[in-house]
């Protein structure tokens, strides 16, 4: 398969923008599984959060299997932001809605998980999507990837935070049918795992594909890329060195303050774009006056 | 009206000086394309706008108070979060734009209103803290009254109601605090800056309008600047019989705070309901405010917004909001006089060519016809070459919009506009905006020859004969 068998890319911000608004409930029963007194829920409406997300997708793409469940069966190369759109409105039901929703949207995707399934071509492996260690992997790489770009880029967490951030989020883990105690549940934990996986990961064809589709949209004109480098540098130069390596992207350039400073801008420039597709200001709105509520006076 | 043609001249050029407009053009445009991934946000394109007439355009962030007194920003920490990140630049340049109404796509013109809808206002504390450091003294001391709810939003602040320790009733308009300084860093930016504007005008000179850009957002964020071009056109215009400008309380206003009469009367959307006897009259007052301020006093308030606009009938309306004024030298006025007198007057087409090439709007030597350089930029002096009532409808503003973005003709790759020049552009997009919004009729060409200084025309209409009187009035003072 090549690149060029990928759908274009159109729509990808209104469709992700939907999908956000959709998880966001109006008048909410409860608070959800995490609250707008959680880490989760800062982390979630942090500037940096695209970067969390394209980092967190190009750490899941070097796992073969993960990768194989996702191109073979998701419709990732048909209706590539389709897949996308999806996500983003997964992540905001789990991290915003009620219980029952968040329940309801994981009991979904565990049904479709179901389905997933087969023998990747390069391994010879057999692979489930219901398979807890690929499950794990995608929640720790989401996790992980939250941390490493809001450091850089965004609201940095204390280290406190950063491991109630990691508590929290086992609830994510668990809802897609990953038992409790497989899932780091500090920032040691988080790295001691993802160290214990990386012997298995590798950048195969369709990994190095679909990331390359990812960062560098084909058909996007010169001077547009060089605005949109600073969002994909971002991701990849808050990547480890190995999983850079194993992608063989170059070394970006050092992250100096004045460098940080740049890519915020790019990401605030991003982000008002988001914010005029409908619905996105009343959802984060909706959002921010429960965090505002839920604040120690 | 020769207002109209610098204008227009600019505007001929537009498609690429716009600098703002573009900017948002092309940012709307990506979202309206949505393509690709997030980036294609800023895909290239031809202007787009919408064929109709111009509407009034949505005056973003007058509600946003009112929507979200429960989100108020109650630290510095929360604006540099709220604006940071280029939000407040894009914002700024936004508000420079926002009249520029067709020649947005609706997709921008709507994620420019939510970028300022999104700004809560500042909490009580937090504005009052501002006014303390301004003052060196709270609020509640510095004033007889302090009204703690903000009245109003401003692009960068807001607007509370008092009444001052002698007893005027004024209105405040104070400034985020730390705004100035997030919005010089992200103007440091030039590098993504510059990449926006190459993007939205390839063929432009780039540093230049980055230069006037920066220049013109910069003076905004210094409120000092404001309080001295609204005190200079308030005396300027003090007696005038329909142009009032609200007087500058210089004691209470500073850097972040500007404190002015307070002033009554209805907003622009009242207007439609007015007889179209009294819709005239209040487009004859921005008409004369317009050019009598920069034909006369060399000031041009690049923000001919209709929510600075307040109306009390017979023709009187209040002018506010001077944050963007461009002030001009008699030698930076001379060629848009030259153009007018020469293509409206004395019907002399080669001598209007050489004045735009000595301007700097067309290029020398440029393989055009001067019948086809007429040509295009006739549109803009529409309004002025023959005498006699004419009616400025939504379709003749959508025209000038239209020419001003067009980019295809063959005469458009020869003009450009000169930095000087550049904010006049404000009023192709913005005046005739809302003059076309009213309908108005006038004899907008006896009108403009009562302005000319090269005619001095006679008083053309009743308005005029109360304004002649007000001249002689003030030169009998001044003498």
């Amino acid at each position: 398969m090549t690149a060029d068998q990928y759908a274009a890319a159109t729509g990808l911000i209104a469709r992700s923008a939907a999908g956000y608004v959709s998880g966001v409930p109006e008048d909410a029963a409860d608070d959800g599984f995490f609250g707008p007194a959680s880490v989760t829920w800062r982390v979630s409406t942090d500037l940096a959060a695209p970067v969390a997300g394209l980092r967190s997708l190009l750490m899941q793409a070097l796992h073969p299997l993960a990768m194989a469940g996702v191109d073979r069966h998701s419709g990732w190369r048909r209706d590539p932001v389709g897949r996308l759109a999806a996500t983003s409105a997964y992540l905001a039901a789990i991290t915003f809605g009620e219980r029952a929703a968040a329940s309801a949207v994981a009991a979904r995707v565990r049904g479709i998980h179901g389905h997933v399934r087969g023998t990747d071509a390069v391994t010879g492996r057999r692979y489930a999507a219901s398979d807890p260690a690929l499950l794990l992997w995608v929640h720790t790489t989401l996790v992980q990837s939250s941390l490493a770009a809001g450091w850089a880029f965004g609201a940095p967490l204390s280290a406190q935070d950063s491991d109630r951030y990691v508590a929290e989020m086992r609830v994510a883990a668990e809802l897609v049918g990953v038992p409790r105690p497989l899932v780091p549940a500090s920032v040691a934990d988080l790295e001691r795992y993802v160290a214990s996986v990386q012997p298995e990961l590798r950048c195969t064809l369709a990994a190095a594909e679909s990331m390359g589709y990812l960062l560098d949209p084909p058909g996007l004109e010169e001077d547009v890329a060089g605005f949109w480098r600073d969002v994909r540098d971002a991701a990849i130069a808050v990547l480890p060195d190995w999983a850079r390596e194993m992608y063989g992207y170059g070394l970006p350039p050092p992250l100096t303050p004045r460098r940080r400073t740049a890519i915020r801008q790019s990401l605030g420039i991003l982000d008002v774009m988001v914010l005029g597709e409908p619905g996105v200001l009343e959802a984060r709105q909706r959002i921010a006056q429960r965090m505002r509520a839920g604040q120690p006076a | 009206m020769k207002v109209w043609r610098l204008f227009a001249v600019v505007t001929a050029g537009g498609a690429a000086a716009a600098l703002t407009p573009v900017l948002l053009r092309r940012l709307g445009q990506l979202r309206y394309d949505r393509g690709l991934a997030a980036l294609r946000l800023l895909v290239r394109g031809g202007a787009r706008y919408a064929g109709s007439a111009p509407r009034l355009f949505v005056t973003a962030g007058e509600q946003r108070q009112l929507l979200r007194e429960d989100l108020a920003l109650q630290t510095a920490e929360d604006v540099a979060d709220t604006l940071g990140a280029m939000k407040g630049v894009m914002m700024k340049i936004g508000q420079m734009a926002s009249y520029v109404d067709d020649g947005l796509s609706p997709a921008v013109r709507r994620t420019l209103a939510r970028l300022q809808d999104s700004v809560p206002p500042m909490s009580p504390q937090l504005a009052a803290a501002v006014v303390a450091e301004e003052l060196g003294a709270p609020p509640e001391r510095a004033f007889a009254r302090w009204d703690p709810q903000p009245i109003a939003a401003a692009s960068i602040g807001q607007v509370h109601r008092a009444v001052t320790l002698d007893g005027r009733a004024v209105a405040v308009k104070v400034q985020y605090p730390g705004i100035a300084e997030t919005i010089a860093a992200d103007l440091g930016n030039v590098a993504l800056l510059r990449r926006m504007l190459r993007i939205a005008a390839p063929a432009q000179d780039i540093d230049a309008l980055l230069t006037e850009l920066r220049e013109r957002v910069l003076e905004e964020v210094d409120y000092r600047r404001e309080a001295s071009n609204q005190s200079l056109l308030a005396g300027y215009y003090d007696g005038h019989p329909t142009i009032h400008i609200p007087r500058v309380i210089s004691e209470l206003s500073t850097r972040r705070m500007v404190t002015s009469e307070l002033s009554g009367g209805s907003r622009f959307a009242a207007l439609a309901s007015w007889s179209q006897q009294e819709r005239d009259l209040a487009a004859e007052t921005i008409y004369r405010f317009v050019f009598r301020s920069l034909y006369e006093a060399r000031a041009f308030n690049g923000d001919p917004h209709p929510g600075n606009y307040l109306f009390h009938g017979d023709g009187r309306v209040t002018f506010l909001d001077f944050g963007l004024v461009k002030h001009f030298t008699q030698a930076e006025l001379q060629p848009l006089l030259q153009m007018a007198r020469t293509v409206c007057v004395e019907h002399d087409p080669e001598a209007f060519r050489r004045g735009l090439e000595n301007a700097g709007f067309l290029r020398p030597h440029a393989p055009l016809s001067t019948q086809a350089i007429v040509e295009h930029l006739a549109v803009f002096y529409d309004t002025i070459r023959e005498p006699g009532p004419l009616t400025i409808t939504g379709d003749y503003a959508s025209s000038v919009v239209r020419r001003f973005f067009d980019v295809h003709s063959p005469v458009a790759e020869y003009i450009s506009v000169p930095r000087s020049y550049v904010l006049l552009q404000r009023i192709n997009l913005g005046l005739f905006a809302v003059l076309g919004e009213l309908t108005a009729t006038a004899d907008w060409r006896a009108i403009a020859e009562e302005i000319w200084p090269f005619t001095r025309g006679p008083a053309s209409t009743p308005m005029g004969e109360a304004e002649a009187a007000w001249r002689t009035r003030r030169q009998a003072i001044a003498a």
